[in-house]
């Protein structure tokens, strides 16, 4: 089943620290200080804002992770639970409670059973009218079922594809789902993580050597930008400065030395990304333009995009999905008989280089193409 | 859907509440096979919820089996939804037949206490000579006035324009057919999956003609939870909406990736140009092209030319019943839906052999989002 990515919308707590010692639950109403980039981004910057993550040397052997696994869980099947509105059909709070209590009784497969179900039917709702009002609950119920189904796939002996498997479904409700029981699934994810590192994936991709292999850089032509329609530059201004000449009066200006203690300016790199993120699942559109007939979203790890549009062959021109829905006029080529004002329409353009941050204006229409192999990070905020 | 001669029920899908959907053997959840309903109860008319089922027996009784339980008599229709149960009883007192109660009921209120809503209506005159009501069964959520219908959220009582002169009326998840006294078809409601047929992906508040059906006069619509079938007085079958499982029989690509597509010519390409999401394929025997959305209606051939003279549809499935009394399924089949023995989806019409082999002639069915019910007769007596 091909579940439709997400629309960004808030992830509340993802980004900063949540040490495996915190396990209050968290309450959604709470607004996010940030949006959603890329679902790697938050990975990235997650690992960045916890400094060391890793969690010592991975045990070997199934038994270990499943002890891993079980320390993150309730201990009682009471703890385990959701507070759900009355939104959430009777029959299906009953499904919930009934994967719960065969998960304690350790019934595996009948609790993978029950939480197939519950993973369908939520899914279900996930695809009903837009994704601005499904209810956050269904978004919690899909969450639980990816959580169980997760922690199910590991009970048993599993090799590396199991594991693949069961990282594959925390990142679908990473995706698509609402956070959880302190935000569980982040932390199934990166014990899961951890464990795949210790056993490659015998697919190939995993294997190759990073270094032999380039990205194929094109021919990068750098446009003309006209000076009169330039968007100014601040080298680190004031917050005062920037917020009464850019921010209140809704102007875009580049921001330039400001992003310099970034780690990520050093350590990006296409072997580093794969490194700590690889293994995720991510949204991927392919096509140059939302506008092509070709253009579709699909859900694939981060190696399998790096290999399949980076490194390899491929015609296709694959972006990690950005969320957004734009409007129909073609910016390279605009269609100025069907809007005819599109000629007048007052602009500003810049090139920004790696390290400076363009500050867009609220409500402010843009158009990004990209000149060369480049990760772009953007923060929504209100 | 009446029957003449006694024939028998069947049933296989989804049974994970318990509903009633075959022989009750064990504690399965899914049944992929076609198994004789319990024997003695005589059914006239089917309405299958997600986690319940409603029985209409033709002596009036109305049984619930699966997340809800109870039976009621004095019934005429009965209509099922995961929040809401509807029910048209004969109004008791003097005056038979001429006036009827529209009870709505919460599912697991076993029919008991007061309902949630409660309506007196009128009855078509013409209809009330008809023996047991049969012919009245199947009509809801279209009100017997056909001025009105019933939805499954609040407002619960929804008036219809009287000169659209409906003769059927049937919701998906988000939007709602209407199939008119002169075999006109309209849609209505969340149009992002292309269910509509209107060429586009907008939504519709109002009841809107499609214009690709102008002169071709349908005698039955179905809807799925994302798709639309009807089915014209000749036979023909005409699609559209989303074929994200393969429902509209129309190549796509999450069957092709998984591996689960069954190979073979695709037949029954749309004849319309304005297809989402299409890959160009070659000339010379490349893939054919995948189909994510047709929002135009598609004409849909069954293998052999059969003609189709029923067509229901589950929320990823469509089942259609032909001429000479065979059944045909395709779309979503993880649940056994489809009957075909096992748990495969597929984008192709495809016969239910159980029914062939026992020499039954299949005479209509009903589908619930994830199952399938069937009425058939023994050949001979048809």
């Amino acid at each position: 089943m091909l579940p439709v990515p997400a629309c960004s919308d808030e992830r509340a707590g993802l980004l900063g620290p949540h040490g495996a010692s915190r396990r209050q639950s968290r309450h959604d109403s709470t607004p996010s200080r940030r949006r959603r980039g890329t679902s790697v981004t938050e990975l990235v910057a997650g690992q960045m804002a916890e400094g060391t993550s890793c969690l010592g040397d991975p045990p070997a052997g199934a038994g270990a992770l499943w002890e891993t696994l079980s320390a993150l869980l309730p201990h009682t099947k009471e703890e385990l639970k959701l507070d759900l509105s009355d939104s959430i059909e009777r029959s299906v709070v009953t499904l919930l409670q009934q994967a719960t209590e065969l998960f304690y009784e350790g019934r595996r497969d009948e609790c993978l059973q029950t939480s197939e179900v519950i993973l369908d039917y939520s899914w279900e709702k996930l695809n009903t009218g837009t994704w601005r009002d499904v209810d956050k609950d269904w978004r919690r119920v899909y969450a639980f079922g990816c959580l169980l189904k997760a922690v199910c796939l590991c009970k048993a002996p599993g090799d590396a594809t199991t594991l693949a498997a069961a990282l594959r479904v925390c990142d679908l409700g990473l995706l698509m789902g609402a956070a959880i029981l302190g935000d569980i699934l982040i932390k199934v994810a990166a014990i899961l993580q951890t464990h795949l590192s210790g056993k490659r994936p015998a697919q190939g991709v995993a294997q190759e050597q990073p270094s032999t292999k380039k990205a194929r850089t094109d021919h990068v032509v750098i446009p003309e930008v006209k000076l009169e329609r330039t968007v100014p530059r601040l080298h680190r201004p004031s917050l005062q400065y920037f917020r009464e000449h850019f921010l209140v009066p809704e102007r875009p200006v580049i921001l330039e030395g400001v992003a310099d203690h970034w780690p990520c300016l050093r350590k990006w790199s296409l072997e580093y990304i794969r490194e700590i993120a690889g293994c995720r699942t991510v949204p991927v559109e392919v096509g140059s333009r939302y506008t092509d007939e070709e253009w579709s979203q699909t859900l694939m790890t981060v190696n399998e995009f790096i290999s399949r549009y980076i490194v390899g062959e491929s015609r296709d021109i694959g972006y990690l999905a950005q969320h957004q829905l734009f409007d129909q006029v073609d910016v390279e080529n605009p269609d100025l008989e069907k809007f005819p004002r599109f000629a007048e329409a007052p602009f500003l353009s810049c090139i920004l280089s790696p390290g400076e941050i363009l500050f867009i204006p609220v409500k402010y229409w843009h158009y990004v193409r990209a000149l060369d192999l480049s990760f772009s990070v953007s923060f929504w905020w209100s | 859907m009446a029957a003449e001669q006694h024939g028998a029920w069947f049933g296989f899908g989804f049974c994970g509440f318990g509903q009633e959907l075959g022989s009750g053997r064990g504690h399965r959840h899914q049944v992929h096979s076609p198994e004789p309903l319990r024997a003695g109860v005589d059914i006239c008319h089917v309405s299958a919820s997600w986690s319940y089922t409603s029985f209409l027996t033709r002596g009036g009784r109305v049984e619930l089996s699966g997340s809800a339980s109870g039976a009621a008599g004095g019934c005429r229709d009965a209509w099922a939804s995961e929040g809401l149960l509807v029910v048209l009883s004969a109004q008791p007192g003097p005056g038979q037949g001429s006036g009827a109660v529209l009870q709505a009921w919460a599912p697991d209120s076993a029919m008991r206490g007061e309902p949630l809503w409660a309506k007196n209506v009128l009855m078509q005159p013409e209809r009330e000579d008809e023996p047991g009501g049969e012919a009245l069964a199947g009509t809801l959520p279209l009100l017997p006035c056909a001025h009105a219908y019933v939805g499954p959220r609040p407002p619960f009582y929804r008036p219809l324009a009287p000169e659209l002169r409906a003769r059927r009326l049937e919701l998906g998840t988000e939007h709602a057919l209407l199939l008119g006294a002169e075999g006109q078809v309209f849609s209505w409601g969340g149009g992002r999956h292309g269910q509509l047929g209107h060429g586009t992906l907008v939504s519709e508040r109002e009841p809107r003609l499609l214009e690709a059906l102008q002169g071709l006069p349908m005698a039955e619509v179905a809807a799925g939870g994302w798709h639309s079938v009807c089915v014209s007085e000749t036979g023909d079958i005409y699609i559209w909406g989303w074929n994200e499982s393969g429902q509209l029989a129309l190549p796509t690509r999450t069957l092709a990736e998984d591996g689960k597509i069954v190979t073979g010519e695709a037949t029954g390409l749309n004849e319309s140009g304005s297809e989402v999401k299409r890959t160009v394929g070659n000339e010379d025997g490349a893939p054919a092209p995948f189909i994510a959305v047709q929002p135009f209606p598609a004409l849909l051939d069954l293998p052999l030319g059969s003609d189709a003279v029923k067509a229901s549809c589950g929320s990823r499935h469509t089942a259609v019943v032909t001429r000479t009394g065979e059944l045909y399924t395709w779309g979503w089949g993880k649940y056994g839906q489809l009957g075909h023995k096992d748990t495969t989806s597929l984008d192709q019409p495809c016969r239910v052999e159980y029914f062939v082999d026992k020499q039954l002639h299949v005479k209509a069915v009903t589908c619930g989002p994830w199952n399938t019910y069937v009425y058939a007769v023994e050949k001979g007596n048809s």
